[in-house]
Formats: structure tokens, C-alpha cells, sequence
């Protein structure tokens, strides 16, 4: 049976938020160079907003390694022979090996699900992090209403946003990730357990193809990083 | 310019692209090979009963999960085209060269002598095989191409088409009449270094 998940990649790196490694994160905007206090925290956030997506894509994919590998182990195992099929004497010889292999290919598939476990587990602490600036957010929002009243400021902290606007950008952001790690979860709970093939590609496909972070997600990441300076207009 | 030179020059436009055109084409074979994944993908998620599974809990994952998968194939067929429009210009270079020659061997040919026409030399075959060849290269590498970009004009939500996708592209593949221009091109060795 051939291998899942070859060639998978192929599309996957244009279909993953690619930002090249050397574009500098850094202002264009002299604007920021004495900046108040809020509008600091604001650039910031959506600095560290598109590290965050950077450390996930990457995770995404580490996962789908381990995800691919238990898939073909349990495809693998499959194909073995039963252990409750008792063979005929003369082949009783082998059955002592059969076992022996049985129990390595459990421990190599255990192994990979707990590595798939750890990068699930790193998912956790970045939608974490994303609730964080969330929260800073929501703080900067609540000052500034203290302050200038229910209708904010006057004048833009950045480019041309209501300080409202990030709050519901980040939110966006948040909701899509907290969705996508959730799938993740059943994902790692349900893949080793499954025996049906065209699950196990569904599972696969859900795992790459994150269907809760569609390409407005990251274009929302990209306005926000304009309206920051953090990308030049 | 003579028609020699006019000949001389299309098979160095040819021999001078093949690199090129064989490293375009190469690209699309993995890309050809994810797009029959992709169709792979579609079809397990047409059989599975999303609402009889664990991911039942998440109700509209069916329609995104298929949203994306278009879009992956959408992309794909993109880049693809983009090889093709490479190849085409490729093929448009050579073929230019080619419909000079066979342009100018037509005004000419009343002139011509047969006997000298069909004169091979040690170094040169005859002028007649080498306009044959020329012909026959130009048209291979034509209707390759149409059929090739025919094949991309497949729909992005048939299926079984993006599944068998890969294996009709590599159909598309005549090895033989390759080997035969490179046959060819070895015999015009010595005409292609003489002026």
C-alpha cells in the first residue's frame, strides 16, 4: 500500500502563510518613533501576532509529519496478521516473531503520538499566548474609553483604524485559531484509533488544509500589519 | 540569407531550448502529483459521513474543508499554467524560426534543384530530410502542447478527472518521437558547428 502524504507538500507551502524570513519587522513610519503609550502596545501585539502565526505554520507542519506517520503505521499494522489467527503448526515457528513485531510497531506508534501530543501541546500555549494579546487589547480599548469616552479618540493611534478595529481583528484571529486547535485535539485524539481509510484522509487533509484558518485570516494579519507600519503601504 | 542558414538556425534555436524546456517540465510532475492527491482528498471527503464521525462536532467543517481543497487545486492549476505559458513561448521561439525557413524553402523552391536538395554530405545530411525534420519537430512539440494545456482545462470540482489527472499527463508523454529529435539533432552535429 503506498505511503499517505507524499507530495502533500507540494501545495502546502503556498497554501501556509508564507512571509519570507528576512523581511524586516520594522517601521516605516516615523509617526512611531515618539509613540504614546497605547499606541506602542498596539504595534507590538501585531508583531507579536505574526510571530505567533509563524510558530504555529511551522508546528502545523511538524504535526503532519507525526500525523502521516501513525496514519501509515496503522495502515501498516493492519496489513500484519491478527494475532487471534491461529496459523497451522508448521508455521508456529514465526508466530513468536509476529508478536515481537507487533509489539515494536505499537511502541513506534505510540512514540509518534506522542510527538504528535507535544506539538498539539505547543498549539495550546500559542492560542494562550493569542488570548493574551487579546486581553492587551481589550485593556487598550478599555483606557481609552475611560479617557475619551465611549466614541474614543479623535484621531487614529496608527494609520486610519478606531482603536475598536484591532480589538475586532484580534478577536477574528483568536476565534480561528481557538476553532482550528480544537479540531487538532480530536484530530489527535481520534487518528490512531480509526481503521477507516478515507477517515484517516479527512483527518489528514483537516490537519493540513486548517478549513478554520481560510486565506481571509491571514489577509487580516496582512492589514494589520500595514496599519502598524509594520508592513509600508 | 540563405535557406541553409535559415535551417542551421532553427535547429539551434531547438537544440539551444530543449534544457530548458525539459527542466519546465519536470517542474509540473509534482505538481501534477499533488493535484491527483488533492482529487484523492475530495473523493474520501465525498464518502465520509462527516455527521457519523467524531467531527461531528464541528458542523460546517465538511463545506470549508472542500472550500480549501478548491483553492489548493485553484493554485495548483495556476502554477501550472504558468509552465505551460513558459513552454508556449519556448515552442513560439522555435517554431518562429522554423516557419522562416519553411517560408523561405516555399519561396525558393521553384528555383531549387532537386538533385541538390536531396544531397547528403559527410558532414550535412540533405536539405529535403532536414526540413522534413524540422517539420515534424515543430509539430510534435505543437500538438504536445495542445494536448497537455487541453488537460488543464479540467474542472476543479470533477473528481475523478483531478485523480486521474497525473497518470493522463504522464499519457501525454512520447518518449519515442524525443528520442527521435535527439536523434536527429546528433546527426546535425557537424552542420550546427559549420557557418
Amino acid at each position: 500500500m503506498s505511503e499517505v502524504g507524499q507530495n502533500w507538500d507540494n501545495i502546502s507551502k503556498d497554501t501556509t502563510y508564507s512571509v519570507p524570513a528576512d523581511v524586516p519587522m520594522s517601521s516605516s513610519n516615523t509617526k512611531f518613533s515618539a509613540v504614546t503609550g497605547s499606541a506602542r502596545k498596539i504595534k507590538d501585539n501585531a508583531a507579536d501576532w505574526h510571530n505567533l502565526m509563524l510558530k504555529w505554520d511551522k508546528l502545523n507542519n511538524d504535526g503532519f509529519q507525526c500525523a502521516t506517520n501513525i496514519v501509515n503505521m496503522r495502515n501498516s499494522q493492519r496489513d500484519q496478521q491478527p494475532l487471534d489467527d491461529f496459523p497451522p503448526a508448521p508455521a508456529c515457528q514465526t508466530f513468536p516473531s509476529a508478536v515481537q513485531q507487533q509489539a515494536a510497531g505499537a511502541a513506534e506508534l505510540q512514540d509518534e503520538c506522542s510527538r504528535l501530543q507535544a506539538v498539539v501541546d505547543r498549539m495550546v500555549v500559542i492560542v494562550a499566548k493569542m488570548e493574551h494579546l487579546m486581553s492587551v487589547q481589550r485593556g487598550i480599548q478599555d483606557l481609552e474609553e475611560f479617557q475619551f469616552g465611549p466614541e474614543g479618540r479623535t484621531l487614529p493611534l496608527c494609520h486610519s483604524w478606531k482603536t475598536q478595529e484591532f480589538e475586532e481583528s484580534s478577536r477574528v484571529l483568536l476565534a480561528a485559531f481557538s476553532q482550528e486547535l480544537k479540531l487538532k485535539q480530536v484530530i489527535l485524539q481520534e487518528l490512531a484509533h480509526t481503521a477507516v481509510a478515507d477517515l484517516h484522509m479527512v483527518y489528514l487533509s483537516c490537519w493540513l488544509h486548517q478549513p478554520f484558518i481560510p486565506a481571509q485570516t491571514r489577509l487580516a494579519l496582512e492589514a494589520l500589519l500595514l496599519e502598524t507600519g509594520h508592513r509600508s503601504l | 540569407m540563405s535557406l541553409q542558414g535559415a535551417v542551421r538556425r532553427s535547429f539551434v534555436a531547438l537544440r539551444d531550448q530543449r534544457a530548458a524546456w525539459r527542466s519546465v517540465l519536470e517542474e509540473c510532475d509534482p505538481l501534477m502529483e499533488s493535484l491527483g492527491n488533492l482529487g484523492e482528498q475530495m473523493n474520501a471527503l465525498s464518502r465520509v459521513r462527516v455527521s457519523d464521525t467524531p467531527l461531528r462536532a464541528f458542523p460546517d467543517l465538511q463545506e470549508r474543508l472542500q472550500f480549501q481543497l478548491l483553492q489548493a487545486v485553484d493554485l495548483l492549476l495556476q502554477r501550472l499554467r504558468d509552465r505551460m505559458s513558459c513552454l508556449q513561448s519556448i515552442r513560439d521561439s522555435v517554431g518562429g524560426h522554423v516557419s522562416a525557413a519553411l517560408q523561405l524553402y516555399q519561396d525558393s523552391a521553384d528555383g531549387l534543384d532537386v538533385a541538390v536538395a536531396t544531397q547528403r554530405s559527410s558532414v550535412a545530411p540533405s536539405l529535403a530530410d532536414m526540413l522534413e525534420w524540422l517539420q515534424d519537430a515543430e509539430r510534435f512539440y505543437r500538438r504536445f502542447l495542445q494536448r497537455k494545456t487541453l488537460l488543464l482545462t479540467l474542472r476543479r470540482d470533477d473528481r475523478a478527472q483531478l485523480e486521474g489527472a497525473a497518470k493522463a499527463w504522464r499519457s501525454l508523454d512520447s518518449p519515442d518521437a524525443e528520442q527521435q529529435i535527439t536523434d536527429n539533432l546528433c546527426r546535425l552535429a557537424f552542420f550546427l558547428e559549420s557557418q
